[in-house]
């Protein structure tokens, strides 16, 4: 009896200690990032300090307005926004008949198997041809460029989820929509669709965050404000030619409030989708 | 074929192949009818660039045919070497430190928390490095580790442990342990969730048993757990190190490839072929070479090892 | 019933992805601009991000004023803007009027035919009050040093102006001592004033760009050379080495730690906070950086020269011009040519310096009433007037930068030597020229 309290105190202890490491290393170099935009120019050429002397927005002004990435902001939303639609679109055109349609298992087998290949696809691979399809299409410079590699890279893994959350949902219900006179159609949007609506929306959120995330492709496909996406922006500020770490700080702390903010709103939903029904609350 | 999805339990919401031959073709027509033009589609757009790829690989600058030259100067170029072993090293730290920490955080939480309130929160945690685009974690670490101006060092020189400037981005060493670090700062959450939705798959009466037998900490884990972890390990050895092959962001907004090639991974060599040397044709020849031992190395696997379970 | 309702499914599916493949019509079809009428709403320039673009764009809404043309400048890291343009070029596109080059990069995209010659197409002729050598850089074929093979039988034309007039020059401390008047003298100097946190000499070590621009004259004044006049290597030759050594090891010993990941900016920043005594600098920083009052320390206490000769005499400063081009993709050729022609009348180029901006014009730079504001400018007309070197005029040159670049940068960082770095700079340029057709 004893024994087992000085263990669970051990435990504890242990958990406390790593819950407050990881902590401290997760939390500090993110509270840097923050401090480091919020400080002015002038403060760069000064010795460094933990926290900022005079702590300021500029940095935020500078980047969004003077540089203007909100344009390139505008440009990630849009492009992020389109790659779900047409991600989940053809993920859902995909996987639906898979599961819910009686295709041979080989069929079925065979189509999970290629689109998890998929996923291991190096991306400098990929955009060395893709590059010249482009340039032979015009669509260099052209959000649809992105847009259509964005979404081939996340159906993999939409394909993956909405699988997941579709097999949970039994036929019997789609069946008895059917019985009761509904064509497929109306079954699949008034009985599967809103059993389904939580992985979507996991699936969703996750892709936007993927594609929100995406760097390689944006770089080489853009060249200009006119395609160019936020992370493009972000990396072209980290350059040692000039002083503009603050500037820096900021775009990389707008470039993660972003995907943290849609984490954090729609929490149901992942914890929910991410594990298929495995957490099962203690 | 493989056996990737054969060991799930039928869910319920998977339509078994009827026997009724009429219905059966009917639905069986629509299945395909919905299946192919979207399959097709992707499929073929798949397919485009890697036919792309192989036509390029065999052409020279001017477009005429030169067979296997350019594969021969993408195999010979020592570069490619120093590329190859900077990745093997970079996966040397990173999959061991990753599974080893996720791991132990996913033993100590399964243990020791009881709450659900707060399993649900530290998943939700876990989860958000996972989401930060790695060019951000890429500015992170450089506010981290930049000689001059990266607070480590101030950190390090404040607090009386280092006397000078040290220099975590040009040391060999220490620039492949930054930008391994930086690495496992984001991923080890994924293994922790991973390894954590796993152990809750360990059925309570298998370790109660034990327990009551008298099963140390340690033995619970060999025995029973392990058992249980066993095809998720192989799930994220898998996917990490694919995933290491593709790194590119960070690398090379923290050190762009250097010190000279140390941190010079095999996506940040074969972006410097083509676009810093502009040689298409081996760069298109490397990306073949590269698309091809990865499909090979995952029919293997796929074949050889259950990747999923329930 | 059933027959109907499967129809009807396979209708609707249809028509759900008969309007996702037209989407994308649709969205290129909004991407896409119009150029109907001759003179364009707006000029497209592909800049340099740093120093050398922030005057332009302060100069580009007075543009605006006086014409109603927009000009929409979109930056990027010098790496990275070069490999945007060629493979702009590549692929003909329109995406840019007007481009941002560094001098060397004008072998590359003179080769490559992908600039419009401004003499023929657009009738720049050669003002007397910009130095010769400004229009020499910016004409391809090179009018003196070796010409690559390919190239010599092409007709010479004028395809960049210079709009930042950089020439690399030398600043140190002048409160503390007198000029060097050689490389020598800048060694014994750094020496002499080294201390803890004042380093005696900082350099500029980053890999590729930054180290090789900083360690060219370094190697010209010992006598050394990329290539000989037939583009024969000489990294390797005994003259190369030493000046190698020179720089990575005895200057090192008075350099600021963690040089080899150093960029001008910072460089600069070493010397705005009053720890460096001296280094090389461009004008861009010194306009940015060291003579700011908003951050720099030692306004007033930093004295500029043309870059010091080896003790023999030898050597010469280094040009490293940004010149502006009109891509051959451009739709708006004509409205860019008149965009370089205003930005080099003599008004707009006084506003221009006004801004921080680097000029070219000899009367602007030997104003004396402009002298105090810029301190540079006198050893910026010297160093015109002393014709400066500039980089090898090969096509090949971003590579060849590439592999000397990478070497100096390990032996500034101390993993090899100077004779293993440079015998191995060497033999991988001539394995690189040779492919590329070079003579051997």
């Amino acid at each position: 009896m004893r024994g087992n309290r000085w263990r669970i105190a051990i435990r504890i202890g242990l958990l406390v200690i790593g819950l407050g490491a990881a902590g401290v290393l997760y939390a500090f170099p993110l509270y840097w990032l923050v401090a480091t935009s919020l400080k002015g120019k002038a403060e760069l050429y000064q010795s460094i300090t933990l926290i900022p002397r005079h702590p300021t927005l500029e940095s935020y002004g500078s980047v969004l307005f003077e540089r203007g990435f909100w344009v390139l902001l505008k440009n990630s939303v849009i492009t992020c926004a389109a790659t779900v639609v047409i991600t989940i679109a053809i993920g859902l055109l995909i996987t639906y008949p898979i599961t819910r349609l009686p295709v041979p298992p080989q069929l079925r087998v065979g189509v999970l198997n290629w689109a998890l290949s998929l996923r291991f696809l190096p991306p400098i691979a990929v955009v060395i041809p893709y590059f010249a399809i482009v340039r032979t299409l015009q669509i260099y410079d052209q959000p649809i460029a992105l847009i259509g590699i964005y979404s081939l890279f996340n159906l993999p893994f939409a394909i993956w989820m909405l699988k997941g959350f579709l097999a949970e949902i039994p036929l019997e219900l789609e069946d008895a929509a059917l019985v009761d006179g509904a064509n497929r159609w109306t079954s699949f949007r008034r009985v599967l669709l809103p059993l389904a609506t939580p992985g979507l929306m996991a699936a969703a959120t996750i892709v936007f965050t993927f594609a929100w995330s995406e760097f390689l492709f944006a770089l080489i496909l853009t060249a200009t404000p006119n395609a160019q996406t936020f992370p493009v922006g972000v990396q072209g500020l980290v350059t040692q030619f000039e002083i503009i770490w603050n500037d820096m700080a900021a775009s990389g702390v707008i470039a993660m409030a972003i995907p943290l903010a849609l984490m954090v709103v729609a929490r149901k939903y992942m914890v929910a989708g991410l594990t298929f029904g495995v957490i099962r609350e203690k | 074929m493989s056996r990737l999805v054969a060991d799930l339990p039928a869910p319920t919401g998977i339509q078994p192949v009827r026997v009724g031959r009429r219905r059966r073709s009917r639905q069986e027509r629509l299945a395909y009818k919905i299946l192919l033009p979207a399959l097709g589609t992707v499929f073929i757009i798949v397919t485009i660039p890697f036919v792309l790829a192989v036509v390029q690989s065999i052409q020279a600058e001017d477009g005429s045919l030169v067979g296997f030259r350019n594969y021969a100067r993408a195999l010979t170029n020592p570069l490619f070497y120093d590329a190859l072993r900077a990745t093997g090293l970079y996966a040397l730290i990173v999959l061991p430190a990753e599974i080893l920490l996720g791991l132990s955080f996913a033993l100590l939480v399964h243990r020791t928390v009881r709450r659900a309130g707060l399993r649900a929160t530290l998943y939700v945690l876990a989860v958000l490095p996972l989401v930060v685009p790695p060019v951000a974690v890429g500015v992170v670490a450089r506010l981290i580790y930049a000689p001059g101006y990266g607070v480590l060092n101030y950190l390090l020189q404040g607090a009386g442990i280092a006397h000078s400037e040290i220099e975590w981005l040009g040391v060999p060493i220490l620039a492949m342990g930054s930008v391994a670090s930086v690495d496992i700062w984001q991923w080890t959450p994924f293994v922790y969730l991973v390894l954590f939705a796993g152990l809750q798959t360990v059925p309570k009466e298998s370790v109660e048993a034990a327990q009551v037998d008298g099963a140390t900490w340690w033995t619970q884990f060999i025995y029973i757990e392990l058992h249980y972890l066993r095809p998720l390990f192989l799930l994220i050895l898998f996917f990490r190190m694919a995933d290491v092959l593709r790194v590119f962001d960070h690398v090379f907004i923290l050190t762009g490839g250097g010190p000279g090639t140390t941190t010079q991974l095999l996506s940040l060599y074969m972006y410097r072929i083509e676009f810093k040397f502009f040689d298409a044709g081996q760069a298109a020849a490397l990306a073949v070479l590269v698309l091809v031992s990865i499909s090979i190395i995952y029919s293997l696997v796929t074949r050889a090892l259950p990747l999923e379970r329930a | 019933m059933q027959r109907i309702t499967r129809r009807e499914f396979v209708k609707r599916t249809a028509v759900t992805s008969a309007a996702f493949t037209s989407l994308p019509a649709f969205l290129a079809a909004c991407g896409e601009s119009t150029t109907t009428s001759n003179k364009p709403s707006k000029l497209v320039i592909a800049a340099v991000q740093g120093n050398e673009d922030g005057p332009l764009k302060k100069v580009a809404p007075n543009y605006k004023s006086q014409t109603g043309i927009d000009v929409e400048i979109v930056e990027f890291p010098y790496d990275q803007l070069f490999e945007k343009l060629v493979t702009t070029f590549q692929a003909n596109g329109s995406s840019y009027d007007l481009c941002m080059m560094d001098d060397p990069w004008m072998p590359k995209f003179g080769t490559m035919g992908a600039l419009q010659p401004l003499d023929s197409n657009f009738g720049f002729t050669r003002d007397s009050d910009i130095p010769t050598v400004v229009y020499d850089v910016g004409t391809w074929p090179p009018p003196h040093g070796p010409v690559p093979p390919s190239e010599q039988a092409k007709t010479q034309h004028l395809y960049g102006i210079t709009i930042v007039g950089n020439v690399e020059m030398f600043m140190y401390r002048s409160d503390k001592s007198s000029a060097p008047t050689s490389w020598d003298d800048v060694l014994s100097n750094a020496g002499k004033y080294n201390a803890p946190n004042f380093y005696g000499y900082v350099i500029r070590g980053k890999a590729t760009n930054p180290v090789s621009s900083d360690s060219l004259p370094i190697l010209w004044s010992f006598g050394g050379n990329v290539f000989d006049d037939n583009w024969k290597v000489q990294l390797d030759s005994t003259d190369s080495i030493t000046a190698v050594d020179f720089l990575t090891r005895k200057l090192k010993k008075y350099a600021e730690p963690g040089a080899e990941n150093i960029d001008a900016a910072d460089r600069s920043r070493l010397m705005a906070i009053g720890q460096a005594y001296q280094s090389t600098v461009w004008p861009g920083e010194i306009t940015g950086i060291v003579e700011d009052p908003s951050v720099s320390q030692v306004k007033g206490k930093v004295a500029y020269i043309p870059i010091p000769q080896g003790a023999s005499g030898k050597g010469l400063g280094m040009m490293g011009n940004w010149l502006l081009g009109i891509p051959k993709g451009s739709k708006n050729g004509s409205a860019a040519a008149d965009f370089i022609k205003w930005m080099l009348k003599t008004a707009n180029m006084r506003n221009y310096v006004a801004q921080g901006g680097i000029p070219i014009r000899k009367s602007i730079l030997n104003d004396a009433s402009l002298a105090s504001a810029n301190p540079y400018f006198a050893a910026l007309a010297k160093s015109f007037d002393a014709v400066p070197n500039w980089r090898p005029r090969t096509d090949q040159w971003n590579a060849v930068e590439t592999i000397y670049g990478t070497q100096m940068n390990a032996a500034v960082a101390g993993q090899v030597t100077p004779q293993a770095a440079m015998t191995k700079a060497a033999a991988d340029v001539r394995t690189l020229m040779k492919t590329a057709g070079y003579p051997s």
